[in-house]
């Protein structure tokens, strides 16, 4: 390719010993992609696949990769469980991420703002506290926290789970960053047409955030929608309960019929899934330019 | 606004600070507050680990520590180190397990995510992208769903990884229940779940890599080649050095979240078989709400934390080196 803006002699004589390798080398490197692609998508398919099939034809050694007679019924079990109402549990893991994302979105926008825009006593106290906090993993404070939830009597209530992640020290890093990149001007301009302190945070600034609190917002999301150890912990009823805890429970309930299980996995993975593959360049950008997971 | 008469500047100023100082106090003294939560959350687990504490018992008066719930000072740490009891004996297994778990995981998802990445960014730009999307999928996909999905494939009959042994002519394995069977020291149900971990966790240190691989000026990779280097040259001596700290990044973010495995082990194994998958948060997890012992679960967890801070700690110290190319 730099070859182009060299004498053609020169162009000419390496060119030659080169495409014929170049080709081998793309060649290679489309045949692992795709291995590596089939790999990737191999477990997907075969989880889809015997979605479909009977119990029968599930416990045949070898398996089938096709289902042989393809059947609705394992999805129809599912529909008509009345111990599994899907609807609920989706409801319940959407309350955790949509009110999670809510609550972190506005302390991070808010508190990151002020520690950007404003200058006070102990301002790097408080973030150098920030930062000691932030660094402490979940799993060491996880017993205490349950312990007050457990004198609170919020165990098995879903405002348990969600309060003590109303406020994220990693989003407040990420919006101070932004909100330090907001021109003073414009904030003094708004000063001087009389606007408040909080009208200024919420009619100027916060609609200069889209695209972070995009990213951060999808951030939350997919993480809370996907958390595991808290919810277990925290909700044991079984009405309550988020997604991953019930497709846990439904394995453990149901051993040895494969197609329920597929199926149950398939109904609870999927749909979320393609909402995540329509927003993954905000996930990208956000793991990018973060490195958080 | 118009209706506000035009006031003197000192006025103003003044105004606004006074204005300034009432919001920066009504954002902070909440988050004071909360914060505060925050530290009495940590003082506690701190104060844990120093007692025989069970949440079953009524204790002392403050938190319920004392009591029924006795001081043993340093004993936790004692036993860890030389105790014989099953739950001293079961902590080292699961911190070797964990160290296990996270000293193969890196290596095998360098090997992985690395040549993938750069084989991803030297083709076409026609396909990178629906490549890079599904090569992200298992990231997205919730872990419990992973755990699932292998379950069924590691099936001693009818899953699909012994029915590819058996067609190469090999003898199918138990993976997730026959505690005899190993490779390279480490038991099989081990690697069961080091592959699957694999297989969730590779798209996420791919993109990471894309990123970087795209900030390496090709002016560089093509003047190596030029200078007579093969690719795999130009790939080794001026493209690794150039992303050296992302590599090293990559390097602390995995292993910190390899030691913090638990989704995908809780739910194909639970630890079995005999204990050869018990990782230390699996340990602490059922220690902590299966067998009431939240004193000797806090300990641990202060352990986990003491290595996850180690971590972190030695990350930014190298980090905190600037490179420039």
């Amino acid at each position: 390719m730099a070859a182009i803006s060299f004498p053609k002699s020169i162009t000419v004589r390496m060119a030659r010993p080169k495409r014929s390798s170049q080709k081998i080398g793309r060649f290679l490197a489309y045949f692992l992609l795709i291995f590596g692609l089939s790999f990737t998508l191999m477990p997907f398919m075969l989880m889809i696949l015997s979605s479909f099939k009977t119990n029968v034809e599930l416990l045949r050694v070898p398996p089938t990769f096709w289902p042989e007679t393809p059947t609705l019924e394992n999805y129809r079990t599912i529909f008509n469980d009345p111990k599994l109402p899907l609807l609920r549990f989706y409801g319940n893991s959407a309350f955790v991420a949509v009110f999670n994302v809510i609550s972190t979105l506005f302390t991070s926008s808010l508190i990151g703002y002020m520690f950007a825009k404003y200058e006070f006593p102990g301002k790097r106290f408080l973030f150098g506290w920030f930062l000691t906090m932030m660094m402490i993993p979940g799993q060491i404070t996880m017993i205490p926290s349950y312990l007050i939830l457990s004198k609170l009597g919020l165990l098995n209530s879903l405002w348990g789970l969600v309060i003590f992640s109303a406020v994220d020290a990693f989003g407040i890093f990420m919006l101070r960053q932004f909100c330090e990149t907001l021109p003073n001007e414009l904030l003094d301009a708004a000063r001087i047409d009389g606007a408040s302190e909080w009208q200024i945070y919420w009619r100027v600034v916060l609609p200069q955030l889209g695209p972070p609190l995009a990213t951060l917002g999808i951030l939350n999301f997919m993480t809370n929608w996907n958390a595991y150890l808290w919810p277990m912990i925290v909700l044991s009823k079984i009405e309550v309960r988020t997604l991953p805890i019930i497709l846990t429970w439904y394995n453990s309930t149901h051993t040895g019929q494969a197609g329920l299980v597929m199926a149950a996995t398939v109904l609870i993975i999927m749909p979320i899934l393609l909402v995540f593959v329509y927003f993954q360049r905000w996930i990208v950008e956000g793991f990018t330019m973060t490195g958080f997971k | 606004m118009d209706n506000h008469k035009p006031k003197q500047a000192k006025n103003l100023k003044g105004g606004m600070a006074i204005a300034k100082g009432r919001f920066v106090l009504g954002v902070t003294l909440p988050l004071l507050l909360y914060e505060s939560l925050g530290i009495f959350v940590l003082g506690w687990a701190l104060a844990l680990m120093f007692f025989d504490y069970s949440s079953g018992r009524a204790g002392g008066p403050i938190l319920g520590l004392g009591g029924s719930n006795p001081f043993v000072g340093i004993k936790h740490f004692v036993n860890m180190v030389n105790g014989v009891s099953l739950e001293a004996r079961l902590f080292r297994t699961s911190l070797k397990n964990t160290l296990i778990f996270a000293f193969a995981v890196l290596p095998l998802n360098l090997a992985i995510t690395l040549p993938l990445a750069w084989l991803l960014e030297s083709i076409g730009s026609r396909f990178k992208a629906l490549f890079r999307t599904i090569y992200f999928l298992p990231v997205l996909t919730s872990s419990v769903g992973v755990a699932l999905i292998w379950m069924t494939l590691y099936d001693p009959q009818m899953g699909w990884i012994n029915e590819l042994i058996r067609y190469f002519g090999g003898k199918p394995v138990a993976w997730l229940s026959d505690p005899r069977a190993g490779f390279l020291g480490v038991s099989v149900a081990m690697w069961a779940v080091i592959l699957a971990y694999l297989w969730q966790d590779y798209g996420y240190n791919m993109v990471i890599f894309i990123a970087a691989l795209q900030n390496v000026p090709q002016e560089l990779r093509d003047a190596a080649m030029i200078d007579g280097a093969g690719p795999w040259q130009a790939f080794t001596r001026v493209v690794i050095p150039l992303i050296r700290p992302t590599l090293l990044f990559v390097c602390v973010m995995t292993m910190l979240s390899s030691f913090q495995i638990f989704d995908i082990i809780q739910v194909m194994t639970n630890g079995d078989p005999a204990y050869q998958t018990q990782v230390m948060i699996l340990d602490i997890y059922k220690n902590a709400f299966r067998y009431q012992r939240l004193g000797w679960a806090a300990a641990e967890s202060f352990i986990l934390f003491l290595i996850v801070m180690s971590v972190t700690l030695f990350q930014m110290r190298v980090l905190r080196t600037e490179w420039e190319y």
